[in-house]
């Protein structure tokens, strides 16, 4: 791991750039403790320095804050108005008078300077070497909605948000029970992140549980924006095309794997949470399979499974048959494709790669694009695949038809990261099938699972229950078999209290 | 003292280990090679074959049975010292490495000669070598998912081979024991490599994990085996006739010709292609108690440099000579010659002095 000690080292001088001041204590003087904050707050206009004088206090006090983090109501008539009326002061403290929830204490500048950053308040008073730090933030926020990605027809249609706290408030929703116990992190050197690390104290496994806390305090980084990029930092194999953390913005799909025995992590400001360990299979299943009827959900994870094939292996099969193994096609078959082929140039491969090619680029340019232009851009795509391509005879009938479902096949597949890593697979399997034929697509298959079967996440299999098997597992995998015949918590996420129900099979009236 | 606990297999694993290393090259030629020996009462060659498999994997069990932590190797140092001990891995490590590289030369050769005529022995070798490597680097505990896995993937195998069953013709079997047995126990004498794969469990018994169920996992090892064997070379018997079948090479392919249907022909490229697994379940393990074997007489506990070693040696072999039928029989009857002496013979002639010596040593401790 010559490769990770390098980053490693890189990481480590990349701290040393940031300056850390020492924690300097608090004055009595007002004035100074003012101009010390201007002097580490310099060019800062957003910075909000008010004094005044109250009866509550002995003398002048300040409230410090950054406008925009913090919310004016609250400031305006929880602490100020207060504070502002004249009134006889009695035996009352100051903090008597703020009806503010949170209050804590702080004695010296870091403190300070780390809460106004978090959108805190900071009082401070003539004569006294500490500062009030009033919890007021309110900083911008976007409404709960409906996450685009992972839309669920009869699920919940709430999303996480960009607020931690908020989200954690949506899982405990879900889960108001004492043993969900959330350990707190701050990553990053520079915009310290909070990084919640959420999971049920009796269920979860402890080695788990410490693999993945020491994965997160060994990361030294400026800051993480996204969860995708904490996700990069602490799984097992970088290497891997697949993603070994399942990220979601459900948080009832977050809370079912929480009771499944996962950990979710949290990371401030990112609206999706990851997952872990995950699993090969659990990137095919989706909320709406629990609260579909069981035959209709089981029916829906075949086709996936099938999907997974299928986008997978099509292109390199079409290839591997109509260059290498046309022997296998009967006559009247290969008769017509070649017909179909008759006035194409490219070779198979070539062709394939064409038109995959031209798919992911449709597919990537819709995508971010605002939804009028992206329809453009599907009827634009749509006639130039469906018509005009075959017509000009650039690539075969045959081709536009593997394609097509190829691309409906991809889309199948309900994890984004994973329909990702499959379309990047396609095109190994192609590659392989245009040197090799059958044998190169049977070789890579054998390759994909030598790899499948080693992956891990936080050292749990990453192919189980496949490989390793478990046979108690597949009540939830190929097959989504009913709520009540699983009375077991997966073996796949190595608990260590796995009874999940009772038995609750419905017995109808003839009890 | 758990050395191997890392890698711990369960039952299941062990199982499909086993039977994956005995069903491998065996299996394409065996009916060919039955009949021409023992006409059409092969079929029964392979049930004493089977017997004589089961009673020598009840002997290496009840041998490891008394040094469960230790592999065969252990078990040599332990016995002959350290430097007759260690000539001695170096046989072992030598027939592993024969079996593996039969079973890598024949996979390259049939692929060469059936799909990929014109694509150099080599360069399928190469090919092959990758996964090779990806999958044997991750050790025991992987192979044994792998083996695992492979199994229940190749299951639709012998039940699409069934469709075949309107073409087969049940009288060519009879009379039963037409020429006496004279015949059938010479017969048993080829079945013997194609049972060999058993005598891994002088490596895998400290693996397992519930080491009760060892005897009985071989016996259902060896029997999945004998059922595949049965199953293969009754269909070849009824399906061609007693002087047909000694004119193919691999009758088990012809025999997957004739499945057709009206979208697909040539199914036997196909089932060939997916006989890959078979075949490389059959190398892997070979493969990983070879460079287990010589890493562990160097010291090493990384088998992984002397992996890729090996595989880069086999690559460089092959490119420098291409092996033609008669070397690969020579090969073959190498590795039966071996199988005889390590998997038949050894425990045979271990199993009395290994009983007399622990002996009182378990009477001194009660």
């Amino acid at each position: 791991m010559t490769l990770r000690g390098w980053l490693r080292r890189k990481r480590v001088s990349a701290k040393d750039r940031i300056q850390s001041f020492p924690a300097r204590p608090l004055s009595n003087s007002l004035s100074e403790n003012i101009a010390e904050l201007q002097n580490i707050f310099t060019l800062t206009p957003d910075l909000v320095i008010r004094t005044f004088e109250s009866s509550f206090v002995e003398g002048t006090a300040a409230i410090v804050y950054l406008t925009g983090l913090v919310d004016k109501n609250s400031i305006n008539n929880n602490i100020l108005r207060p504070l502002l009326k004249q009134q006889a002061r009695g035996d009352a403290k100051i903090l008597d008078r703020i009806s503010v929830g949170e209050v804590t204490v702080a004695y010296d500048f870091a403190t300070v300077e780390k809460e106004i950053f978090e959108g805190s308040c900071i009082m401070l008073v003539e004569g006294r070497n500490e500062a009030f730090v009033l919890e007021t933030h309110g900083w911008p926020q976007r409404a709960i909605e409906e996450p685009q990605l992972e839309a669920a027809l009869k699920g919940a249609h709430q999303g996480f948000v960009e607020t931690a706290i908020q989200n954690i408030a949506l899982i405990r929703r879900y889960l108001p029970n004492r043993e969900l116990k959330i350990k707190e992190f701050l990553v990053g050197d520079r915009g310290a992140t909070r990084v919640s690390v959420l999971y049920l104290r009796d269920v979860v496994h402890p080695e788990v549980l410490q693999e993945m806390e020491d994965r997160i305090k060994l990361i030294r980084i400026d800051t993480i924006l996204n969860s995708g990029e904490l996700a990069e930092l602490i799984e097992d194999n970088p290497f891997s095309p697949f993603p070994q953390f399942m990220v979601t913005e459900r948080p009832d799909s977050a809370a079912s794997h929480i009771l499944q025995g996962k950990i979710v992590v949290m990371v401030d400001r990112s609206p999706s949470v990851l997952v872990g360990p995950a699993t090969f299979s659990a990137f095919f299943q989706s909320v709406d399979d629990y609260s579909t009827r069981w035959l209709v959900a089981t029916f829906i994870r075949m086709l996936r499974g099938m999907a997974f094939l299928i986008a997978t292996f099509l292109p390199a099969v079409y290839i591997a048959l109509i260059s290498f193994n046309y022997e296998v096609i009967p006559l009247d078959l290969i008769l017509s494709v070649g017909e179909s082929r008759e006035r194409v140039p490219f070779p198979p491969l070539l062709e394939a790669m064409i038109m995959e090619l031209t798919l992911e680029m449709l597919r990537e340019a819709g995508v971010r694009l605002p939804a009028p232009i992206g329809q453009t851009v599907g009827i634009v795509g749509g006639i130039v695949i469906g018509q005009a391509v075959v017509q000009a005879g650039v690539v075969s009938n045959i081709m536009v038809i593997v394609v097509a479902f190829t691309a409906i096949s991809s889309f199948i597949i309900p994890n984004s990261d994973m329909g990702a890593a499959v379309r990047l697979l396609r095109f190994l399997m192609m590659g392989l099938a245009a040197l090799f034929g059958i044998v190169g697509i049977i070789v890579g298959l054998m390759g994909l699972i030598g790899h499948l079967i080693q992956l891990e996440s936080l050292g749990v299999p990453y192919g189980s229950p496949l490989a390793p098997v478990r046979f108690s597992d597949w009540k939830d995998f190929f097959v989504r078999l009913p709520l009540w015949s699983m009375k077991d918590r997966p073996v796949s996420s190595r608990v260590i209290q796995s009874k999940r129900q009772g038995d609750n099979r419905p017995r109808g009236d003839g009890k | 003292m758990k050395r191997y606990a890392f890698n711990e297999l369960t039952v299941f694993q062990y199982i499909f280990l086993i039977h994956g290393a005995q069903v491998g090259i065996g299996v394409l030629s065996m009916p060919r090679e039955l009949a021409e020996v023992a006409g059409t009462d092969g079929w029964i060659s392979i049930i004493l074959g089977w017997a004589l498999a089961v009673i020598a994997s009840l002997l290496i069990i009840s041998i490891m049975k008394r040094y469960p932590d230790k592999t065969i190797n252990d078990l040599l140092t332990l016995f002959f010292g350290k430097w007759l001990g260690k000539a001695c891995i170096v046989l072992i490590a030598l027939y592993c490495a024969v079996a593996a590289v039969t079973v890598i030369t024949h996979t390259a050769a049939i692929i060469n000669s059936w799909i990929l005529s014109r694509t150099p022995g080599y360069v399928v070798t190469i090919f092959l070598a990758i996964p090779c490597y990806m999958i044997i680097q991750g050790g025991l505990r992987v192979l044994g998912r792998y083996a695992e896995l492979i199994f229940y993937m190749t299951l639709w195998m012998p039940v699409v081979l069934m469709t075949a069953m309107p073409h087969t013709k049940w009288l060519y079997l009879l009379p039963i024991v037409k020429e006496g047995l004279g015949p059938i126990v010479t017969g048993t004498k080829s079945t013997i490599l194609s049972f060999l794969g058993f005598e891994l469990a002088f490596f895998l018994y400290p693996f397992l994990q519930r080491k009760q169920y060892a005897s009985l996992g071989i016996i259902v090892a060896n029997t999945l085996s004998m059922l595949i064997f049965l199953h293969i070379t009754l269909f070849s018997y009824t399906f061609f006739s007693p002087d047909e079948i000694t004119q193919y090479t691999w009758p088990t392919l012809n025999l997957w010709k004739v499945i057709e249907y009206r979208f697909l022909e040539r199914m036997d490229i196909i089932f060939l292609a997916f006989y890959l697994f078979y075949l490389s379940t059959t190398s892997f393990p070979y493969l990983y108690f070879t460079v287990f074997s010589t890493s562990q007489m160097m010291g090493t506990v990384d088998h992984r440099k002397h992996l890729a070693i090996f595989l880069l040696l086999i690559v460089l072999a092959l490119w420098l000579y291409t092996p033609n039928f008669i070397d690969l029989k020579k090969l073959t009857e190498l590795w039966s010659f071996g199988g005889i002496v390590f998997g038949y013979a050894l425990p045979a002639l271990a199993v009395v002095p290994i009983w007399l010596l622990r002996r009182p040593s378990e009477e001194r401790k009660a």
